[in-house]
């Protein structure tokens, strides 16, 4: 059984704005670790957020776990975003709270409103919050505010929150572009690194093709909202490259 | 020296010259009668309401001598008396109750009234904008005369008076801010399906607390001024004082009046001031 399984996807931005994505189709295996690749504008971004829904696909099916999710609302929309993790080039942490609110905010979904309210969370939750700190190396800092470290902290920060959901799919967007080439390496090899570890299949977006190409065994390759490859990292050679990146989309 | 002869920027060889401004030509024709119509009407107004310029350049004069003929010194002693004093605290309390009741009452309003995190743009929104607007609308004033009306003299109307303009004052202003945050820390809290409270405690709060903290405490500090002078139309408070020393022609009790407002001003900027300090460094 697919993880995910992404038929005919389309989305625009407005009713009479062009067609970001056109006719997107692909399967996520449970033990895959996708790469989206494509230049600026290809629509790699809206491909990922159409998965959990923080855009609204305008149309197509997305199967997850074989369950139909393009149509689901409310408390339901909740749940499947719990088992979706999210990993973001912005990092976007809650700069003014502590790292420990911050990967405690993973278990969001999962908590109810009193409790949000106080931040209140379960003894549990709390004791998975320190091994996963302690795993992303950043157990000293837990007290820290969130705008207090660097870069790549910041985006530790980000891993362990998304693992806090037990999420059953990551989708990570261009987890590396605010970072330099070192940290960046470090930074991908830790997120395969968990995902391997926890079995979590990955969907990653990335401009970077040495990294796509090292961390990752599948690969899609997006033009201006085309799908141009989708297959196994071997597969992908220089000359699909260069079609992939021929047409700048700026 | 030859004009030439100064140094210019080195421009690539075999490029025509070209024409460039930054405003071109509607929008400069536009720009240049917007500021022609200012400085018409304005000659229009003048001309109109028959401001007499040289007056208004002899007051300065006549100000200074007023002041030191009629408003000094100040009676201070009839500022330290017992009962003056009860009325502060009592003018104290009512904008402490009116501010108070009026934020909380702003919070949700502006969680409502603000584009981005309202729970509906269809319907919640333009209510919590219309009802904000209503308290906005209506001079602090004209509500404490209304409620003198409806439920007679007293600290009441003056509480209510001062809790529906800061409601209308705060709301607007924390909509405001809550449409200037970065989206980007909702986004996450959405993605880890939190529900929109949770996503206001979270994603939301945490962004807006300290400018919330400033316009509350300068909330406070209009409400404190307008609870001054609530009392004029007997809804409480020191206004009374003022009033009643104004019409007496007692210029040197309201000097020392006016002096003791501009004391408790300056009292409650330099706590909201270091208030302000504290909640930039909060976890």
């Amino acid at each position: 059984m697919a993880v995910l399984e992404v038929r005919d996807l389309r989305a625009r931005y407005s009713a009479s704005g062009p067609e970001i994505l056109k006719g997107i189709s692909f399967r996520v295996e449970a033990d895959d670790f996708f790469a989206i690749i494509g230049p600026s504008g290809a629509g790699k971004s809206t491909l990922i957020r159409c998965i959990n829904r923080l855009v609204e696909p305008s149309g197509g099916e997305i199967l997850f776990y074989d369950r139909e999710v393009t149509k689901l609302r409310g408390r339901q929309l909740r749940m499947l975003r719990r088992d979706m993790g999210m990993i973001f080039q912005e990092f976007n942490l809650i700069d003014r709270m502590s790292v420990m609110d911050n990967v405690l905010s993973g278990r969001l979904g999962y908590t109810s409103n009193l409790r949000s309210l106080f931040r209140a969370f379960p003894r549990d939750d709390i004791q998975h919050a320190l091994s996963l700190l302690d795993r992303v190396g950043l157990l000293e800092h837990v007290d820290k505010r969130a705008d207090k470290l660097s870069g790549g902290q910041r985006q530790r920060v980000g891993i362990a929150r998304a693992l806090m959901q037990n999420p059953k799919l990551l989708l990570v967007d261009e987890p590396t572009s605010a970072l330099d080439p070192k940290i960046s390496r470090e930074v991908m090899a830790l997120i395969k690194q968990m995902a391997t570890e926890l079995k979590v299949p990955c969907l990653c977006n990335i401009h970077d093709v040495q990294l796509a190409m090292e961390f990752c065994n599948k690969i899609i390759g997006l033009q201006d909202g085309n799908k141009m490859f989708d297959g196994p990292t071997k597969e992908m050679d220089q000359a699909m490259l260069d079609q992939i990146y021929d047409m700048e989309v700026l | 020296m030859n004009r030439d002869m100064e140094p210019r920027p080195a421009t690539p060889s075999g490029t025509p010259q070209r024409e460039w401004s930054r405003f071109k030509f509607p929008d400069s024709l536009i720009g240049y009668g917007i500021w022609l119509s200012i400085l018409v009407f304005l000659a229009y107004t003048v001309e109109y309401l028959d401001i007499p310029l040289d007056r208004l350049l002899g007051m300065f004069g006549r100000l200074g001598t007023t002041l030191a003929d009629r408003y000094y010194p100040p009676d201070i002693n009839y500022i330290m008396d017992a009962d003056y004093l009860e009325y502060v605290i009592e003018t104290i309390q009512m904008a402490y109750l009116g501010a108070l009741f009026g934020l909380l009452a702003s919070i949700p309003l502006g969680w409502f009234g603000s584009y981005n995190m309202t729970p509906s743009r269809l319907f919640v929104y333009p209510i919590a904008r219309f009802i904000s607007m209503g308290c906005r609308a209506v001079h602090e004033m004209i509500w404490a005369i209304l409620f003198v009306t409806i439920i007679g003299f007293g600290m009441l109307p003056g509480v209510l008076a001062l809790m529906f303009f800061s409601t209308g004052f705060a709301a607007k202003l924390f909509a405001e801010e809550i449409e200037a945050i970065d989206m980007g820390q909702v986004d996450a809290m959405r993605a880890s399906g939190a529900n929109l409270f949770q996503i206001m405690i979270f994603g939301v709060f945490p962004q807006v607390r300290v400018a919330f903290t400033g316009i509350a405490i300068y909330t406070w500090d209009v409400a404190f001024r307008a609870a001054t002078v609530v009392g004029f139309f007997g809804a409480g408070g020191m206004g009374w004082y003022l009033k009643r020393n104004i019409l007496q022609i007692e210029t040197e009790r309201v000097a020392a009046i006016l002096l003791s407002i501009i004391f408790l001003v300056l009292i409650s900027e330099v706590i909201s001031a270091w208030a302000r300090a504290r909640v930039m460094t909060m976890k």
